[in-house]
């Protein structure tokens, strides 16, 4: 007889320890999740003639429409303009993408939930990888756009890297935490759907923070988007961020995964009855 | 090495629309409620008498050593599929302990478990990975589980295009392809045709032969009969008898018997 493998127990898993070994056993489990990740998108395009190319296009069609726009209103040149919208929406759409995969990254794994015993993480880290995909996409489209503007790699570059490293840790705990809450309040999705919407006009990435004002300069630097989107696209750009951006970056992450902490401790093992 | 040990196992699901019973307690006649087996004590009501919840289990306690193949009997909503799925780790119980070692396949719901765009192929994949097998040792079992299940080419198309019948014996064969130690069987085997409960009754002798722990829930006595060798009566969430199949069948069928007469009766 084989040696007893036990890959997860959930009825051991509870408190915070359970969720911590939730999401170390679900992330040990890479094929599981890259293979999940794989057939939805292979799903999601089989049936359109350009497939995967999509992603592309329509970020191109994006980026070209609004340098068309408003690189006049910007105040920076034409060229540094279009690899400002560039980085800057594809750095939105990754962050407030996890907002929106968030709330249904356990609703639309029901199937699975309610089928096998699995580390809920997995879920998490497939839809993660999924949008990850798309980000990469959109950053190697990103890079003859650099070189067109003219914008040189530098040491202050690879500041980038550790913004990467943040997004990946605060998407982990915004999926995990709103799909918890989402599978309990399904009002949530709503809710979230709403408020990112207009997040596209208050953060600065269809314009450019810097020379505002007053109260307009103030709301800016209130939303938590524009901080998180500063210490990616700043770097690429070539400009060092605001260590403000970093602080506050840095704080709102610790201030997620503690309040996700407490909720997966209190309700993780709840989930399966609210699906 | 397997064992089950539950101890004071409950059980309840959330209601969260604030139903209200349409059955006035007050008014209606004291036997109404019963129909379905005392239904109405299984419902958990707030203070405002509104429905907050189902208590699916209440209080059940057994174990199970290694070699024992457990039958299931209990009316219709008497907790058997909540057992089940408490025991194959879904649904972590808010009371109570449940204790299960060895690797646990269960088959509780056959349209879950599967992902319906994707093919058979790709979903022995995803269920393999799932089960914490290896790419290589998937490979290895591909063949047979898509013998067993005897899908032809079908294997290569997406599941949503499989027959209900096509679709249990792809879980069936999945489920049981990857030598699971505690194997976790919900009613649904009898539904399949003469052929496939031949074959899925040959292969549960060949598990049981390997010292695993077999839960079947069924409504088929001659089912339980050939592959159990202990019964559990579940009644209203309770455990109310524990015993050799034989004894725990007879008395079900018992009390069965003693209900239509009842009725025949009123």
């Amino acid at each position: 007889m084989t040696p007893t493998t036990k890959i997860y127990d959930p009825h051991a898993a509870r408190g915070v320890s359970g969720f911590l070994s939730d999401l170390w056993v679900g992330l040990s489990m890479v094929e599981l999740w890259r293979a999940f990740a794989w057939d939805e998108i292979q799903h999601r395009y089989r049936r359109s003639a350009l497939g995967i190319s999509w992603i592309v296009l329509s970020f191109l069609m994006f980026v070209a429409g609004v340098s068309f726009f408003f690189a006049g209103f910007s105040g920076r040149g034409v060229e540094s303009f279009v690899a400002y919208v560039a980085i800057g929406y594809a750095a939105f759409i990754f962050i407030t993408g996890n907002f929106v995969d968030g709330c249904q990254v356990f609703t639309s794994s029901s199937v699975w939930i309610k089928a096998m015993s699995l580390p809920y993480s997995v879920h998490v880290y497939r839809s993660l990888f999924r949008s990850l995909l798309t980000f990469v996409l959109q950053m190697v489209v990103v890079i003859p756009i650099l070189v067109w503007a003219g914008i040189r790699p530098g040491a202050v570059t690879l500041l980038f890297v550790p913004a990467v490293l943040v997004y990946l840790l605060n998407a982990v705990a915004v999926q995990y935490l709103l799909g918890l809450v989402a599978a309990r309040f399904q009002d949530i999705g709503h809710l979230v759907t709403s408020i990112v919407r207009l997040m596209i006009f208050v953060t600065p990435i269809l314009w450019v923070r810097e020379g505002l004002e007053g109260a307009r300069a103030l709301a800016a630097d209130l939303n938590p988007l524009t901080h998180y989107v500063e210490i990616f696209r700043a770097p690429l750009l070539g400009e060092l961020p605001r260590s403000t951006s970093w602080l506050v970056v840095v704080a709102l992450t610790v201030a997620v995964w503690g309040v996700v902490a407490m909720v997966a401790a209190a309700f993780r093992r709840r989930l399966p009855y609210w699906l | 090495m397997s064992r089950i040990l539950v101890d004071n196992l409950v059980v309840t699901y959330p209601l969260f629309n604030r139903a209200k019973s349409s059955l006035d307690t007050q008014t209606a006649p004291l036997d109404a409620g019963e129909d379905f087996g005392g239904a109405h004590k299984r419902l958990v009501r707030d203070r405002r008498g509104y429905v907050t919840g189902v208590r699916a289990l209440d209080g059940v306690s057994f174990r199970v050593e290694e070699g024992e193949r457990i039958g299931l009997v209990g009316a219709n909503g008497s907790g058997k599929t909540t057992l089940l799925q408490v025991l194959a780790g879904i649904y972590p119980p808010a009371q109570g302990r449940v204790r299960v070692e060895g690797r646990t396949t269960s088959l509780v719901n056959i349209n879950l478990g599967m992902s319906s765009e994707a093919t058979g192929n790709k979903n022995i994949t995803l269920r393999g990975l799932a089960s914490g097998r290896t790419r290589s040792e998937i490979e290895a079992r591909r063949a047979e589980i898509a013998a067993f299940a005897g899908l032809g080419e079908f294997i290569d198309l997406p599941v949503s295009t499989y027959s209900a019948g096509m679709r249990m014996r792809l879980n069936f064969a999945i489920a049981t392809a990857f030598e699971p130690e505690v194997l976790i069987l919900d009613e649904w085997l009898s539904a399949g045709d003469a052929k496939f409960r031949k074959a899925a009754a040959k292969r549960m002798v060949e598990f049981v032969g390997q010292a695993g722990i077999l839960i079947l829930a069924s409504h088929s006595a001659s089912l339980l009969q050939e592959n159990c060798t202990r019964g559990l009566w579940l009644d209203d969430g309770q455990l109310r008898f524990d015993g050799p199949i034989e004894e725990v069948l007879k008395a079900y069928e018992q009390d069965g018997n003693r209900l239509v007469g009842a009725a025949a009766r009123a």
